[in-house]
């Protein structure tokens, strides 16, 4: 079910109650989408595609989720297109070090702490593409991303993983896909040029 | 790789960025958004508002200027001044701030790190602490944390206050030295390695910035895992892509500044 034209996907934009939105937002939208911002479940996964956005911390995210794992996990895994970023990327898996509640479970997996002396990770950081073709973070490869994280997500089944970044020695998931659904730890509405040009393929494939 | 940060420092009155003058004075430098924006485009990894307003008015503008930036920045903001508790810090978050800086806030009420840290996660709270060497202070000689744009002195010693801070639950230091501040001869790098290394988060140092050697130092033996820079840029003195560059030269691995367009 589709409210929006095929040229301009209509993304529902999660918003648990905390944190800015406004970037992600205005990214999406230069990136060619439509955006609404919502906190009903029906709604996110009524429209062309969910975001999960990366404000906020866990326990809050997944108190907003309680209920709901289920039907969410049945709708993307059924190919539903989502990007979930930094801790909307952890909320696809099952569970967390960081605190109390689940993830969606969608890809099976934990969410642990960064093995780093300085946490959290706050900067720029280079990206590995390990899957090239990867329509949405293929093209990353070499680029600098902005992250701002503490936690990183370890999948059960590391073909997942597309891409990848190491800070202190510790490689961890820069980007991983599952059905339609991307995850990335980094902030592409905050990664200037590279990181809207990755909205702008996710809205690309969601559209497609 | 992690790379070395370049933050821009924009302080903001009543909507508009302003730049004092031999102590006294202010002049107006332009919008926040354009200049913002500017940064971005020559390389800045972060820009950093700080607000001057005194006035009610003015905080309410604060929000409004928020607001705009966001809707066309695409590199972190982080936005401070006058932040005293997880409301204040909530309403900048939703304008468009990814992180907020806390001050005289903290010093007044340490829990306020904490409640922000457990609504919005600790990257979103940055510990701001303005130091100054203090030969008379509380524990004795040592660099004290002053508030009030650094006229007030505390008896808080600043390492001691860095590691409270982030036990607190801030995510990240701005730590600007009160002695170098404008004066254009290098960060205090004793101050900044002190503070770095007794703390597990990011360091940001500030003050006293006057080249491209003075940030190489700040990240080589300061360990500071940012610098911030303002009357040096805001002079026209420097530009962001000349620093990136030479800081390149000597293989501080920065991010490189975006190609420019249009020329």
């Amino acid at each position: 079910m589709s409210t929006g034209s095929s040229d301009t996907p209509h993304v529902a934009l999660f918003d648990y109650g905390a944190g800015n939105l406004h970037s992600l937002a205005k990214g999406l939208e230069a990136g060619g989408g439509r955006v609404t911002i919502t906190t009903d479940w029906d709604e996110a996964l009524g429209l062309d595609a969910l975001v999960l956005p990366g404000v906020g911390s866990f326990g809050a995210a997944s108190q907003a989720l309680a209920g709901h794992e289920a039907r969410v996990r049945e709708a993307l895994a059924g190919g539903y297109p989502a990007l979930g970023i930094c801790l909307g990327m952890q909320l696809l898996l099952s569970e967390s070090e960081e605190g109390e509640g689940g993830g969606v479970g969608l890809v099976p997996g934990r969410v642990r702490r960064l093995r780093a002396r300085t946490v959290p990770q706050m900067g720029w950081n280079d990206v590995v593409a390990r899957d090239m073709g990867d329509p949405v973070s293929g093209s990353l490869d070499g680029e600098s991303v902005y992250y701002a994280n503490s936690f990183v997500c370890e999948p059960d089944d590391p073909g997942v993983v597309t891409a990848t970044s190491t800070v202190e020695g510790d490689t961890f998931a820069a980007a991983l896909r599952t059905a339609r659904s991307w995850g990335v730890q980094f902030h592409p509405e905050k990664s200037s040029t590279p990181g809207l040009a990755l909205l702008r393929r996710f809205l690309h494939e969601v559209a497609s | 790789m992690l790379r070395p940060r370049i933050i821009v420092c924009l302080d903001v009155q009543d909507g508009r960025v302003v730049k004092g003058t031999n102590f006294r004075g202010l002049r107006d430098v332009g919008d926040p958004v354009e200049l913002a924006r500017r940064y971005e485009a020559e390389g800045a990894d972060e820009i950093v508002f700080l607000d001057i307003s005194a006035s009610h008015e003015g905080r309410g503008t604060l929000l409004e200027t928020v607001r705009r930036t966001a809707e066309v920045l695409f590199i972190p903001l982080t936005v401070g001044g006058g932040v005293r508790t997880a409301d204040d810090m909530h309403a900048l978050l939703r304008a468009g701030a990814d992180k907020v800086s806390v001050n005289s806030g903290a010093v007044r009420d340490p829990s306020v790190l904490t409640r922000g840290a457990e609504r919005f996660g600790s990257q979103c709270v940055v510990a701001s602490i303005d130091a100054a060497w203090t030969e008379d202070g509380a524990a004795g000689p040592g660099w004290y944390h002053h508030t009030h744009g650094g006229r007030r002195p505390t008896e808080l010693e600043a390492v001691a206050w860095a590691r409270e801070c982030v036990e607190r639950g801030a995510g990240e230091i701005l730590l600007t030295s009160i002695d170098r501040d404008g004066v254009r001869t290098g960060y205090d790098l004793e101050l900044t390695r002190a503070v770095a290394e007794a703390v597990s988060v990011p360091v940001i140092a500030s003050g006293g910035a006057g080249s491209a050697e003075h940030l190489r130092d700040g990240f080589r033996e300061g360990k500071a895992a940012a610098v911030l820079l303002a009357g040096i840029l805001h002079d026209g003195l420097t530009t962001v892509r000349a620093l990136k560059s030479a800081l390149a030269g000597w293989d501080v691995p920065v991010r490189p500044a975006p190609a420019e367009v249009g020329t």
